[in-house]
């Protein structure tokens, strides 16, 4: 996983908790990289979901919360980092389509190894969506919380839900966006 | 620094007094902080200067693939355009000196030059001449001079590939410092070597040219080749179209020939038949002097008695008359010169066909009648038919018209009428009849003779096979007339049965 997610997160739990907590996370974790995060770096995806899983213990909340939470925090900080286009977008639907056509391709372009979720688009009405996420991460909590922050970027006032979840018993994810 | 605040109330955490231990334990924690900070900053430049690496790695390929791809798209020009140039329809010299100009481009050299030479000496080519791009080619005979200077001239082996030598001349000391001489040469016709040299400045001469070369230069030899041996087919087409006409003099000498033979031998029944009227009126002639003798009697016998008697009565005149038998006289005569204008006429008409047949004619078709060249045909043969043979000519001039030349299928007709007669030896019958269909009319020529087995008909078209005893046949009749007829978009089949008899079936193309 890039080293963004990682750096991102680390600024997201000391907003949150603390420099302590991070430095007590990390102390905990034991990682390969001992938390030594860049930006221009990868590191291994078992680092983020090791790290999770601890702030799960520790502050007693659920990964599906955890996940939501940095998802929607991260929204804007990956949205000052999306390449120009990208900021012409201003309703939540017409967005996660540029996600899969244009955001994603350019994402490609400058990491050709970049691993990135799918979005099968299955169903629109002017005030639902509903789009297959599929991704070997896994990580469709975490997605919602973006579309979330996401929301909160564009101003409109959305419900996040999973009408299907592969943590839940599904075959798959499947993330329905309702405009309230 | 930002301060820490409760996830689920946002409410600001303790800004109160801190103990001692806590404080050493922030600074540590903010020790750690910095360690990994400067770790991953290290880590960070480590990364940058890595991927500057890269991409400078990336560009220097970047820049040697295209020179790589620029050099190869030069020779694929060079070699493209010499391809054209080659399989082009320039004639053979303009085509090298095409080649002389691209090559000279391609390897930079500064003058190109092309000549023939023949036992080492110059004959042909742009002697003295040398291409310079932008100048063309110019007259320049000291460079030529140079350039003679420093190739074999002499050997009179082809080379297997291009040559490169170093340019040593002293004439080079007063001209341009060349450094180098390119060449190669090529077989040309009649022992005479052709060249293809160029005078280069380039200290090194690149090594990497000569496949490139090598491979321009077997495009040129098979261009060369090619163009050549369409100069030797355009002899060769000269010389074959020379035998097509001496042969279409023989065939026209020969068929003359074969009508004159078979004239030869048709002289004879022709004599026959023009003898018989010549006997009789011969013979008519004499009973008529006879009869000229009478009427000179009768007249001198008239005269004396009219001299006695002053006069001359009707009794006496008829006395005289009844003598010489007058009234007898007067009747056969009538019938003796009528028999001889007959004959006469007789005489007329096959001395006309004959020089309708031996006139040999060219070969103009008009529109004719089957029905009257068949007639014609049987005027001059037909005598061979009168005692033994039975002739049943069906033709009549409701036969349709044909597009042919009269003289040539008389010939063809006699041809089949004596060959009929000659197999129908001690008696037959000769049936002459037509058919049409599909826009043809077919002339069925049938004789009761002793008919011919498979081999005989296979040959029956063949020159000089003839199944008469020698002297007596050319072997040339059938094979000329089946010239003819081919001439004349006609078919021809043969039915033939041992013992039975054979049937000529020809068949010839309306002329509506």
């Amino acid at each position: 996983m890039k080293g963004i997610v990682f750096v991102k997160f680390n600024e997201f739990i000391e907003e949150l908790w603390g420099e302590e907590f991070w430095d007590e996370l990390l102390d905990e974790a034991e990682l390969p990289s001992e938390g030594v995060y860049t930006t221009v770096g990868t590191y291994d995806d078992q680092e983020l979901f090791t790290l999770i899983g601890l702030v799960v213990d520790k502050q007693n909340i659920s990964a599906k919360n955890a996940q939501f939470a940095f998802g929607k925090w991260v929204f804007k900080e990956l949205y000052n980092l999306a390449p120009a286009g990208a900021h012409d977008f201003k309703d939540v639907f017409k967005f996660l389509h540029a996600v899969q056509d244009f955001i994603h391709v350019e994402v490609k372009k400058l990491n050709p190894d970049a691993l990135l979720p799918e979005f099968e688009f299955l169903s629109e009405t002017p005030n639902q969506l509903t789009f297959h996420y599929q991704s070997p991460r896994k990580l469709c909590f975490f997605c919602e919380g973006i579309v979330q922050g996401l929301a909160e970027h564009t101003g409109q006032e959305v419900k996040v839900s999973q009408t299907e979840c592969e943590h839940e018993g599904g075959q798959r994810c499947v993330i329905e966006v309702d405009k309230v | 620094m930002k301060k820490p605040f409760e996830y689920q109330t946002g409410k600001l955490l303790s800004d109160g007094i801190r103990s001692v231990t806590e404080l050493e334990k922030r600074i540590a924690v903010l020790e750690r902080k910095a360690v990994r900070e400067k770790k991953a900053r290290n880590l960070a430049e480590n990364e940058l200067e890595r991927y500057s690496l890269e991409i400078h790695q990336t560009n220097q390929s970047l820049k040697d693939a295209l020179a790589f791809s620029t050099k190869k798209q030069s020779e694929l020009e060079f070699l493209g355009k010499a391809s054209m140039g080659v399989a082009s329809e320039l004639p053979l010299n303009d085509m090298i000196c095409n080649m002389v100009e691209l090559t000279c481009q391609y390897c930079s050299a500064e003058y190109g030059f092309y000549f023939v030479t023949e036992n080492g000496l110059g004959v042909d080519g742009k002697l003295d001449k040398s291409w310079r791009e932008g100048d063309g080619w110019q007259s320049r005979s000291e460079l030529q001079k140079l350039v003679n200077a420093n190739l074999p001239l002499s050997e009179t082996e082809v080379l297997d590939s291009w040559l490169a030598s170093a340019v040593s001349d002293d004439n080079n000391q007063h001209l341009e410092q060349f450094a180098w001489v390119l060449y190669m040469n090529f077989a040309l016709s009649e022992n005479k070597i052709g060249w293809l040299a160029f005078l280069s400045k380039m200290e090194l001469v690149d090594e990497e040219i000569f496949p490139i070369l090598a491979t321009a230069r077997g495009h040129l030899k098979s261009g060369i080749q090619r163009r050549l041996t369409d100069v030797h087919i355009l002899k060769r087409n000269v010389q074959l179209q020379d035998s097509v006409n001496s042969l279409e003099n023989a065939k026209r000498q020969l068929i003359q020939s074969e009508k004159m033979a078979s004239l030869g031998q048709l002289a004879a029944g022709v004599a026959h038949e023009i003898n018989n009227p010549i006997a009789f009126i011969r013979s008519n002639m004499q009973v008529l002097k006879e009869y000229l003798k009478d009427y000179k009697s009768l007249h001198d016998k008239l005269k004396s008695e009219f001299e006695t008697h002053q006069n001359l009565n009707l009794l006496s005149f008829k006395t005289l008359c009844e003598k010489v038998d007058l009234a007898y006289i007067d009747k056969d005569s009538v019938d003796l010169l009528t028999s001889n204008i007959e004959g006469l006429n007789r005489v007329g008409d096959i001395v006309d066909n004959l020089k309708n047949f031996s006139r040999a004619g060219n070969a103009e078709m008009t529109q004719m009648s089957l029905y009257k060249c068949v007639d014609a045909a049987l005027r001059i043969t037909g005598n061979v038919f009168k005692y033994e043979h039975q002739l049943d000519n069906q033709l009549s001039e409701s036969c349709p018209l044909v597009l042919g030349n009269l003289g040539q299928l008389q010939q063809v007709f006699m041809n089949l009428f004596s060959n009929a007669a000659y197999a129908m030896e001690g008696g037959g019958k000769l049936s002459i009849s037509h058919t049409e269909s599909d826009h043809r009319v077919t002339i069925h020529v049938q004789d009761t003779g002793r008919g011919m087995d498979e081999g005989t008909i296979g040959k029956l078209f063949t020159p000089f096979f003839t199944t008469k005893p020698v002297g007596v046949g050319t072997g040339l009749g059938l094979s000329i007339s089946y010239a003819i007829l081919e001439a004349h978009d006609a078919q021809v089949t043969v039915d033939s049965k041992i013992g039975v008899g054979t049937t000529f079936n020809l068949s010839f193309p309306v002329n509506t």
